[in-house]
């Protein structure tokens, strides 16, 4: 049996496959990864849900509620970066590097537009971080959020860069896909934090 | 052409084993080697095992009196919130991430594990947090006093004022020991989703790998939720919101409800692998199969799942409805059917075999016997109007110091004893080893045992002055207290000793079954010269099946030596 | 010389087994019964109605316990002394893999005793109608699911104003709103069902009598209603227990427990008195430093100044 490991060519080839499965368990583990992040957002979503159910005085004194118009804008270029950044992966698996890097660049705007949007309305709300529970998971809520959101674009931008590395992305890429998958993810927990926050008022 | 590969054979058989002599070195670095990564896991977490425990032997110092009379009130604080958290966070967690981290690879057959980077990088946080831990005890105001489990208000009360202080340092270290277990976590699941060697199918797998799964998995969907509640008590602490302060609208049962969400699963993260231990230990030394096999792992998984749903009954003299403490009355009584499935196939494994009483075997059979009271108390606790008489008195402390010290200490104890000579290359010395054990389990019956009375007339837990009635069981538990610091001189003795000086070990000295068994101690650096492929299960003693259809450690070990 | 014709280890039982087995199994039970009995000596005075539920339930389960314990433990010893290898033999055990029939039974078998367990708690729970902090006094907890439990259920709440049981870092003070009396002793009637408002002025505290056995978090923010049934006339300790910061462990009380017409007269002399500084233990410890061995003169919550109160007892006082 011991004779096989002698034979190069079976060598170079199970190195090969072996990279492979390295890239496979790195999406498996990087899926776990996810699932397991999404509980902190089901905690807060949770703890926010027991507030807002038991507090007699939820919204701070002299706030009437927020403003849905902005926000809504705001959730529906978030939502469809997601299918933008969907054709950038389609693009990148025929090849087609520029109409990649075309589609990417948008997401990453998309997602700066939404991180920008978030500024300005945190600039006009009338009430801040240490304003109660209201305040408090408001704020924790969405700029907890707003960390991944900022994570994702930078990760893609990282991606974008990588991009341009010849021959870089031949043989499919795990950073674009994870990142991809990461931007989705974002994108689902804002659609149930919209509907929290903003819907249920 | 072929030059090159026998140079490469010969390159790595030349590179040394993990603890040769002139090696030492590697275990200082940042190896990626899950066997180094392994050592180096349980012996940081043995050293924190021993600060934890002179913390204990203080406390214990304090309780042989009834009054507060050797440390002040402040300090005995300090004593039981950072005893609870170091043994948790520092020794228990990583000693048996060590552990999985040695074993998990070697008996799936694999070569390392999934991520080996990341593996290192979950390593090196323990001595960051550890540190940090530390640390608090010399800042002005001392560590943190407000337990491990850190309820606020108390956890937010920072009489100093000062923003750096030890409840901020202590939910630092926590928040750090988190990512440290979520990083391991993802590692063990891929690794033992995708890394078996072939033929190794999931009813192929060690009882030990599916305890380990099982436990990982509470990690993932656990920790998040602690993570959670940490994150907001620190906000609390630091930027002045009011997530669980009730002076400023706040809830502070909330925050109790997201850390037993993860606290108490962690019990079970704790306990699974030393299940899991047993499953591996009874089979080598009563030389038989492990009984009922299938039904054994199954009930780790259901154990998993069961979990999830415990939590309020450390909850059920605090702010919970009737329907509540009802509910999670039930559910905990149920994870005793999983948990006994277990205890009944060991004694079945064990019952009628050709018993050797080995130091390993020793402490399986000490622990079992440990647990299994454990369980039984923990069904009372499970019973609310019980519950309700004895919930934070000394009733708890003994009834979780018997699952912690009693079945976990010496279920790891068994686990070292049992792998020593495969991750050392040397025999220990059995005599040592049997004094360690007789000291250890008389030490955790007179220091534990003593609780229970005390919890049942009214002693709660925590206090540094008691009254008079409860001097008499105090004085007992405070002399097995010393025991069980005693009891580690031999047992480091050996240890130390051995590792230098000890015989040579075989490849397989307790005539196991068992992949990491089919290669030389210590193994080389890429566990199997050859994959394995495994052809029947984990536990054929008594049948002339083989484990593999290939010799795993090629020439290192020829197949009839 | 071996007979092959006479099997050594026949498959089925033999009747003489199953003899030593069922033997084993009374003798078991009848050491577990009496174990089960001695619970009762392990726990505090019976000073409430509750206490006897509780002790009941005690008993039961230190019986099962015991059963179980020395049932598992047994086998194990028996393993442990007569079934070791000889010193050179290196062979193994017989190759049992299992067997379907008993791992069904100790899966089954588990879960009724488990079934069984929860729903004597659940009915003596019931019985208990203790009042938690979602429940409010003027429904008992209707959780009945089962109409037998509700004929022995204690007699419901009667109407009166309940005492206000107000803790804080670190100090126990019951105010009786009808005579205008702070105290720092809490004396209730035998045979009456105490009624309590339980309110904390800071931390998580616990309020909790050992000889009652009934123990209630004291909850920051919210107003928990709180009630059981003293039935024996005594002093008995108080104790917080949920862990409140430094000096918590001095955060102690004595609860009398009189007949109606002493309580009566308690109520009447303690109307009288005028407020006076009561002794707090948290407080004089905190004023007095100079006598600690081992200090690292670490800051600490600062305890509350000693209530003032129309009656003050010492924690030095006798209790049983």
């Amino acid at each position: 049996m011991s004779t096989a490991n002698l034979d190069p060519t079976l060598n170079t080839h199970s190195a090969h496959a072996a990279e492979h499965e390295e890239e496979d368990h790195r999406m498996f583990g990087f899926i776990i990864f996810l699932l397991s992040e999404s509980v902190i957002f089901l905690s807060f979503f949770v703890g926010y849900t027991v507030y807002k159910t038991n507090l007699t005085d939820w919204l701070p004194a002299g706030v009437e509620g927020l403003e849905v118009r902005e926000p809504l804008i705001n959730t529906i270029v978030l939502v469809s970066s997601s299918f933008v950044i969907y054709f950038a992966e389609r693009f990148l698996r025929k090849d087609n590097l520029w109409g990649f890097r075309a589609f990417w660049l948008l997401t990453m705007a998309m997602g700066s537009f939404f991180l920008y949007g978030q500024a300005v309305e945190w600039m006009g709300l009338p009430f801040g971080f240490t304003d109660g529970v209201f305040g408090g998971t408001f704020y924790l809520l969405t700029g907890f959020h707003g960390l991944h959101v900022m994570t994702g674009v930078l990760l893609q931008g990282i991606m974008l860069g990588r991009s341009f590395l010849p021959n870089n992305y031949a043989g499919g890429e795990f950073g674009v896909a994870a990142t991809s998958l990461f931007w989705h993810f974002v994108d689902v927990i804002w659609i149930i934090l919209f509907i929290l926050i903003y819907v249920w008022q | 052409m072929s030059n090159a590969s026998l140079d490469a054979i010969a390159a790595k058989s030349d590179q040394p084993f993990p603890g040769a002599p002139n090696n030492w070195r590697r275990f200082f670095s940042f190896s990626t080697d899950h066997k180094v990564i392994g050592i180096q896991y349980m012996v940081t977490a043995f050293v924190f095992f021993l600060i934890g425990g002179l913390l204990a032997m203080v406390m214990r110092g304090e309780l042989i009196t009834p009054e507060a009379d050797l440390v002040d009130r402040t300090v005995y604080n300090a004593l039981f919130t950072m005893h609870g958290t170091i043994m948790l966070f520092m020794w228990t967690f990583p000693m048996l991430n060590g552990l999985s981290n040695y074993l998990v690879p070697l008996m799936i057959g694999a070569r390392d594990m999934a991520f080996p980077r990341l593996n290192a990088a979950a390593f090196w946080l323990v001595p960051v947090f550890g540190t940090l831990l530390m640390v608090s005890f010399f800042i002005p105001g001392g560590p943190s006093q407000s337990g491990w489990w850190a309820y606020p208000p108390v956890s937010l009360q920072n009489p100093t004022g000062n923003l750096i202080n030890g409840q901020v340092l202590w939910l630092l270290a926590v928040a750090l020991s988190g990512v440290s277990s979520i990083m391991g976590a993802v590692n063990f699941v891929t690794t033992i989703f995708r890394m078996r060697a072939p033929g190794m199918g999931w009813f192929r797998m060690p009882a030990f790998c599916w305890t380990v799964l099982s436990a990982q998995m509470i990690q993932l969907f656990g920790l998040p939720s602690l993570t959670a509640g940490a994150v907001m008590l620190l906000l609390d602490l630091t930027a002045g919101t009011s997530f669980f302060d009730p002076a400023k609208g706040g809830d502070p049962v909330l925050y109790q409800h997201f850390f037993w969400f993860y606290s108490h699963p962690a019990v079970y993260v704790i306990i699974l692998p030393i299940f899991g231990t047993f499953s591996e230990v009874f089979p080598v030394y009563a030389r038989k199969p492990l009984f009922g096999y299938r039904f054994v792992v199954v009930s780790s998984l259901i154990i998993t799942v069961l979990s999830a749903m415990v939590w309020v009954h450390h909850m059920f003299a605090s702010g919970t409805p009737s329907w509540m403490r009802m509910l999670f009355m039930f559910s905990t009584m149920l994870i005793s059917v999983p948990t006994g499935v277990k205890v009944f196939a060991w004694v079945a494994t064990v019952w009628g075999g050709k018993l050797r009483l080995d130091t390993p075997m020793l402490f399986a059979l000490g622990g079992l016997v440990c647990f299994l009271f454990a369980g039984i108390t923990g069904v009372m606790l499970g019973a609310v109007p019980f519950d309700i008489h004895v919930n934070n008195t000394y009733f708890v402390v003994g009834h979780f110091h018997y699952v912690i010290y009693g079945a976990t200490v010496m279920g790891i104890y068994a686990a070292i004893y049992h792998w020593f000579p495969k991750m050392t290359g040397h025999m220990y010395y059995e005599g040592l080893g049997k004094l360690h054990f007789v000291l250890t389990f008389i030490g955790v019956n007179l220091n534990f045992f003593p609780m229970h009375p005390l919890g049942l007339m009214g002693m709660p837990r925590r206090v540094a002055s008691y009254d008079p009635e409860f001097a008499y069981w105090n004085v007992i538990a405070s002399l097995g207290g010393f025991l069980l610091g005693v009891s580690t001189l031999p047992f480091i003795l050996n240890i130390v000793s051995s590792w230098v000086l000890g015989k040579r070990a075989p490849a397989n000295p307790w005539n196991a079954i068992g992949l990491e068994w089919l290669i030389p101690s210590p193994p080389p650096v890429e566990n199997f010269e050859e994959i394995p492929i495994v052809v029947s299960g984990p536990y054929g003693y008594g049948s002339d099946e083989s484990l593999v259809a290939n010799n795993p450690a090629g020439e290192l070990i020829s197949e009839h030596s | 010389m071996t007979t092959p014709t006479t099997p050594t280890k026949p498959r089925s039982l033999s009747f003489r087994t199953v003899a030593q087995l069922v033997a084993l199994a009374i003798a078991d039970a009848a050491i577990s019964v009496w174990v089960g009995r001695q619970a009762y000596l392990w726990m505090p005075p019976q000073a409430s109605a509750e206490a006897l539920l509780v002790d009941d339930l005690f008993g039961f389960l230190t019986t099962i316990g015991s059963f179980i314990f020395l049932g598992v433990t047994a086998a194990l010893l028996y393993s442990v002394l007569f079934q070791r290898a000889d010193k050179y033999d290196i062979s193994d055990g017989p190759p049992v893999e299992g067997n379907l029939l008993v791992e069904i039974l100790w899966t089954t078998i588990p879960l009724g005793l488990v079934i069984w367990i929860a729903t004597y708690s659940y009915q003596i729970y019931d019985q208990m109608a203790i009042l938690g902090p979602m429940e409010h006094m003027n429904h008992v907890p209707s959780l009945s699911l089962m109409p037998s439990a509700e004929a022995a259920t204690l007699p419901a709440v009667p109407e009166q104003t309940p005492i206000e049981v107000h803790v804080r870092q670190w100090a126990w003070e019951f105010h009786y709103p009808d005579q205008n009396i702070i105290s720092t002793e809490l004396h209730l009637p035998v045979n009456e069902r105490a009624r309590l408002k339980l309110i904390s002025e800071d931390v998580l505290h616990g309020f909790y009598v050992p000889a009652f056995r009934v123990k209630q978090d004291v909850i920051p923010g919210s107003t928990i209603d709180f009630g059981f049934m003293p039935i024996r006339e005594g002093r008995y300790r108080l104790r917080d227990s949920d862990y409140s910061g430094t000096y918590f462990a001095a955060n102690q009380s004595t609860v009398v427990v009189e007949s109606a017409e002493a309580y009566q007269q308690w109520l009447a002399t303690a109307a009288q008195q005028p407020l006076t500084e009561a002794d707090n233990r948290a407080f004089r410890e905190f004023t007095k430093l100079g006598d600690r061995p081992i200090s690292a003169g670490w800051k600490t919550v600062e305890p509350a100044p000693p209530p003032r109160v129309n009656f003050a007892s010492s924690e030095e006082d006798s209790y049983e």
